[in-house]
Formats: C-alpha cells, sequence, structure tokens
C-alpha cells in the first residue's frame, strides 16, 4: 500500500487546498481512496460534496469510571493521576473526562476497588463517495479525546477500501502541529508531502516538522504555498531544504484563483483548470506519479 | 461536561484577567491577533502576560521577534526497572494499558511502546522494582519586555505527551504572572484536550475565524466546544473581504450567540509587519486591521481591567 501523506507543521498553509487538487488530479490516472486524518476538523470532503455511504461510531479511548457506593472518599486516586484528570470535589473523586488517559493508576491505587476503566465512543469514521474516488475522514467528538486512536481507524479503514477497490494509493490530508494525531498519520506511511509558505511562522513549524519525519524516517518533499508573497522568505526555506537535503517538488504561486475556489468549495483544479496554481499543482501531480512509481 | 466538573476546571489561583484566542482551523490569524492584542493594550499602559500554547508550533516570539528565555524543562515519568528486585510476576507488563511493557523469556520486562508516564506500573509493583526516572517532554519559557511578558510552551518534536507542556504552562503563567493586569492566551489548532486546556479558567475566548467554507465548518465546531465548557465566545471575522460565504458566518454567529467583535480586512500592511516580526500594531498604527484589533483591546480592556 502508498500511503502519501499531507502535513505542514503550521496550519492554513494550504494542506487542504492542496490535497483536493493532487487527489482529483491523480484519480485520473488511479483508483485513489482519500483520507482525511484532521480528525479534530475534518474538512477535506468539503471540496468534493460527496455522498457518504457509511459512517460508524468508534470508541478508541478510555476514561476512568468510579462507582461511588464503594468510594470511601481516601482520595489516593486524585494524589496518584498525573493527567490533573482526577479532582477532588467534597471529599470524593470526579474524573474530569476529556483529559482522562484511562491509563488506570487510579485503579491500580483504589484500595476499594471502586473504579473501573471503560470504553467510551470517541469519534466517527465516515465513508463517502464521489464519481471516482472514495473519501474516508474520521471525526473526534467534540470534548473527546486520543485523536491518535482515531487516526489509526481512518487508515485501516482506508487501506479496507483500497484493497477493496483493488488499488494501492491513499492521500491523506493530515492535521496541523507535531503532535500526536500527526505521528499516528505519518507512522509507517510511504511519503510525507510538507507544505509550508515563506514566512517566518511557517518555516519554523516546519522545522520542528522535518524533525518528526526524520525521527520515523519517512522519505520526504517539499511543497513552497504562495512562494511568492515574500521574497526574502524563500531563499530561508530553500537554505533549509537544501542542508537537509529535502527535495522542493514545487513552488505554487499566489494565486486569488485559490480562495475562490474555497469560496465555492471546490478544488482549484476543477473550479479554474487554467490557473497559475492549477498549473503548478498538475506538474506537483506529475511529479508525484514519478515518485509513487518508485515507491516499494 | 457536569457542572460540577466544569466549575472544577475553570476555578484558578489567580483573578487577573484569562483572555483566549482561539478559532479551530489553523492559519485563520490566532497568534496575529494574539501577539497584536497584547502589543496594543501595552501601548495603553497595561501589563499583559502572552501565553502562547501552541506547543507544536509555538511561533509567537517569531511574530514578536523576541527571543526565548528563561528555559524549564517538563519532564514526565519514565519507569525504570531495577533487575535485582524484579521477581518477574509481570504485573506491570499486564497494567499497562497501553501495551509499553514487554516481557522477554529471561529478564525483567523492558520498556519498548509509547509510556505516556501514567506510573500505573510504578503504583501496582509488589516489590517496588520500579523506579521513577525522567523524560524530558518539552520547555516552557519566559521572555520579558518592560511591560510585555511572553510564555511560551514547546513540545520535543517526535514526542506526543503535549499536555503535559501545555498543562505546565498554564502553571508556569498563573504563578509568574500575578503582576500583569492581563493575560492572553494563544491557543493551537484544533478542538482537542490540548485546546480545553489552553480554554479552561478563561473570562471570554475569541474564536477567530476566516469567511470561507472550511472557516465556517470549523468555527462550528469551536464555538460548540465553548458552549459545552460554558466559556463566553465572541468572533473575530479575519479576512473579512474574502469572497465568500458571509451568511453562513452570521448564523453561526446568531446560532452560538456569539458576536462579532470586530472584522479584519486583507491587509497588505498585516502582511508585511507579519513577515517582519512586527505585530501591525506598532508598524502601521493606521493600517485598517491596527485600528480594528487597537478598538477591541480597548473594550477588553474595559471590560476586564479593573
Amino acid at each position: 500500500m502508498k500511503e502519501i501523506v499531507i502535513l505542514s507543521g503550521k496550519g492554513g498553509v494550504g494542506k487542504s487546498t492542496i490535497t483536493a487538487s493532487l487527489g482529483t488530479i491523480l484519480s485520473k490516472d488511479y483508483k485513489v481512496v482519500m483520507a482525511d486524518t484532521d480528525v479534530d476538523l475534518p474538512n477535506l470532503g468539503l471540496f468534493f460534496h460527496a455522498a457518504e455511504r457509511e459512517s460508524k461510531e468508534i470508541s478508541t479511548s478510555e476514561k476512568a469510571f468510579i462507582d461511588y457506593e464503594q468510594c470511601t472518599g481516601c482520595l489516593q486516586c486524585v494524589d496518584v493521576c498525573r493527567f490533573c484528570s482526577m479532582v477532588a470535589s467534597d471529599n470524593k473523586p470526579l474524573v474530569i473526562s476529556y483529559s482522562c488517559e484511562g491509563c488506570g493508576a487510579c485503579a491500580v491505587i483504589c484500595p476499594e476497588d471502586a473504579i473501573a476503566i471503560k470504553k467510551v465512543v470517541n469519534g466517527s469514521i465516515i465513508i463517502s463517495d464521489t464519481n471516482n474516488m472514495v473519501i474516508v475522514s474520521g471525526e473526534l467528538s467534540i470534548g473527546e479525546s486520543s485523536s491518535g486512536g482515531i487516526v489509526d481507524e481512518v487508515r485501516k479503514t482506508a487501506k479496507k477500501e483500497a484493497e477493496r477497490l483493488n488499488t494501492d494509493l491513499i492521500v491523506t490530508d493530515g492535521p496541523p502541529g507535531i503532535g500526536c494525531p500527526v505521528i499516528s498519520s505519518m507512522k509507517g506511511s510511504s511519503y510525507v508531502i510538507a507544505v509550508t509558505e515563506p514566512t517566518p511562522a511557517a518555516l519554523n513549524d516546519l522545522k520542528r516538522l522535518a524533525e518528526v519525519i526524520e525521527h520515523f524516517q519517512i522519505p520526504c518533499g517539499l511543497v513552497i504555498n504562495k512562494s511568492d508573497i515574500h521574497p526574502g522568505g524563500i531563499q530561508a526555506i530553500k537554505d533549509f531544504a537544501q542542508i537537509n537535503t529535502i527535495s522542493v517538488l514545487s513552488e505554487i504561486p499566489y494565486d486569488v484563483h485559490i480562495p475562490k475556489a474555497i469560496a465555492e468549495a471546490r478544488p482549484v483544479v476543477t473550479a479554474y483548470p487554467e490557473a497559475p496554481s492549477s498549473i503548478a499543482v498538475r506538474i506537483l501531480a506529475d511529479k508525484l506519479k514519478s515518485i509513487i512509481k518508485k515507491l516499494n | 461536561m457536569d457542572a460540577e466538573a466544569l466549575e472544577i476546571i475553570h476555578q484558578r489561583p489567580i483573578e487577573t484577567p484569562l483572555i483566549a484566542i482561539t478559532g479551530g482551523k489553523g492559519g485563520v490569524g490566532k497568534s496575529t491577533v494574539a501577539v497584536n492584542i497584547a502589543e496594543a493594550l501595552v501601548q495603553s499602559g497595561y501589563r499583559v502576560a502572552l501565553a502562547d500554547a501552541d506547543v507544536d508550533g509555538p511561533d509567537d516570539h517569531i511574530l514578536l521577534n523576541i527571543p526565548l528565555r528563561n528555559p524549564l524543562d517538563v519532564t514526565c515519568t519514565l519507569p525504570l526497572i531495577v533487575d535485582a528486585k524484579c521477581t518477574r510476576c509481570r504485573q506491570c507488563v499486564d497494567t499497562c494499558r497501553r501495551h509499553a511493557l514487554f516481557q522477554p523469556k529471561d529478564s525483567s520486562p523492558i520498556l519498548i511502546g509509547e509510556c505516556i508516564g501514567c506510573e500505573a506500573c510504578i503504583l501496582v509493583c509488589p516489590s517496588d522494582a520500579i523506579e521513577r526516572g525522567e523524560r524530558t517532554v518539552g520547555k516552557t519559557y519566559k521572555s520579558e519586555m518592560e511591560y510585555l511578558t511572553l510564555f511560551t510552551g514547546e513540545l520535543v518534536p517526535g514526542v506526543e505527551e503535549s499536555s503535559f507542556v501545555v498543562n505546565a504552562l498554564k502553571n508556569r503563567v498563573l504563578n509568574e504572572a500575578k503582576d500583569s493586569d492581563i493575560i492572553i492566551i494563544d491557543t493551537s489548532p484544533g478542538a482537542h484536550c490540548n485546546v480545553i486546556n489552553a480554554l479552561k479558567g478563561s473570562n471570554e475566548a475569541f474564536a477567530v475565524t476566516e469567511p470561507t467554507p472550511l472557516g465556517v465548518h470549523d468555527l462550528n465546531i469551536i464555538l460548540k466546544l465553548l458552549q459545552i465548557l460554558h466559556i463566553k465566545a465572541s468572533i473575530i471575522l479575519n479576512r473579512s473581504d474574502l469572497p465568500g460565504v458571509r451568511g453562513q458566518i452570521e448564523f453561526v454567529s446568531k446560532t452560538y450567540d456569539a458576536n462579532i467583535s470586530v472584522e479584519i480586512p486583507m491587509d497588505d500592511l498585516l502582511v508585511k509587519s507579519y513577515v517582519k516580526g512586527v505585530p501591525v500594531v506598532r508598524m502601521y498604527p493606521e493600517a485598517e486591521s491596527s485600528k480594528g484589533i487597537s478598538r477591541l483591546s480597548k473594550e477588553i480592556a474595559a471590560k476586564y481591567i479593573k
């Protein structure tokens, strides 16, 4: 299975925009499964107006539950919780559910066996179809945790869909940041496309992302979006890429057609195929096709 | 979340007003708005603590062009198994819900997977054979200028336990910002537990968004989260003149009773100041974006600073 994951470190640099367009182009030559692992705010699907085929709730999270009939109020559980998720209220422990890791330390220490760790529903997996692609996205329920677990489920489901379609290409729109859902999105994937823009903040976040990619030893390439908004900034990115032997796959110019296409909720390559950014994305797609051929 | 739990998570040790800048979607301008509100409040003569809680990618120091100073390590527990004391009872291996411990045939258990530092193994071990080691998961910083103190949380790349860093940052701010008139907290994108940890205890949260279908989608989610947390919400509409879905933003605003407190049009001067590392309210006080942010800052001060 070839999993291409689009990441960026910094949010809002164009991950979903570029992923939607890339997927659209690739789907002309390949059967493509698209995945959205930005499970906090999955919005890749907005570009495709896809018809939902299946939605299922999942439980990748566990939480502590207290049996107050057994509890004597000794509060040892409050002392041992490393996540500030067990607090004392009127001499009784109270679980702060959103940050509870379900680690079970409280259950281990409880002398009355009054604490159980139970699975909770924390999100859902949605499979949608368009004419020529399948989109698998994950959605974390608001206020729930363990987004990494939902990402794992999205990737599993995407692989199953790919097998069903007899294809081996998955293009994934990842979350911003470098934390747990990002790590879950990239671990064991085939190739990472890091999207950035020539601003100091985006470069700072790219450097941090590159460290994580390096840590997990995943081949990667760089896309510089809005490449002409700050002439001074682009050289800094290229210098960074050169020092770290990351190839720059594409420079996509700032293009008013992109906000217009976003406003219409369509990939720019569909809405404005001759726009400068669409031309740049098509060249990127060609490069990616040759990269895909070389991936095992 | 039940009322009792909500009350407890919003408790804080100091009275200093706490204003959160959030928004869900990445790249909508959260950090830009946060540093500019902080700067505008400084210009009005207030002492401001700005906390950058986007620990995955903390960029406020870059937007302010100031170095990170006074680092403190954020650590979590790393279990160290003492072979001489271990009886191979396997209880630690069975207790670890992350399956991070493995029992080889001929030795004491070894750590192979992702330990989250919960200490359940240490608690369950009947022979005291597991010691508390330490693993650095991040840093917090405190950069002091005359009227502005920037607190920053930074996760070590490759580490997943970011909630320790956000909590450490929040504690440091609440302990060390007693002399500030106001605390501005800049959250990460998303709506996950780290955003909640950053938001808790705030007097008001401003959700920065833009009038695009993606912005509307994410605004809906973050406002729903703020509603669940019982935090007063307002909207900051950035790039307000982008072609798009203004009506939908207004609809969401009504649905959640969250006023659009300011509209910031697309502004070349803002972009110029952004890449220079100078807040626009300082570099171009007459810019459209500066005027809107300064007005909002005055309203915040009037409402919350005693």
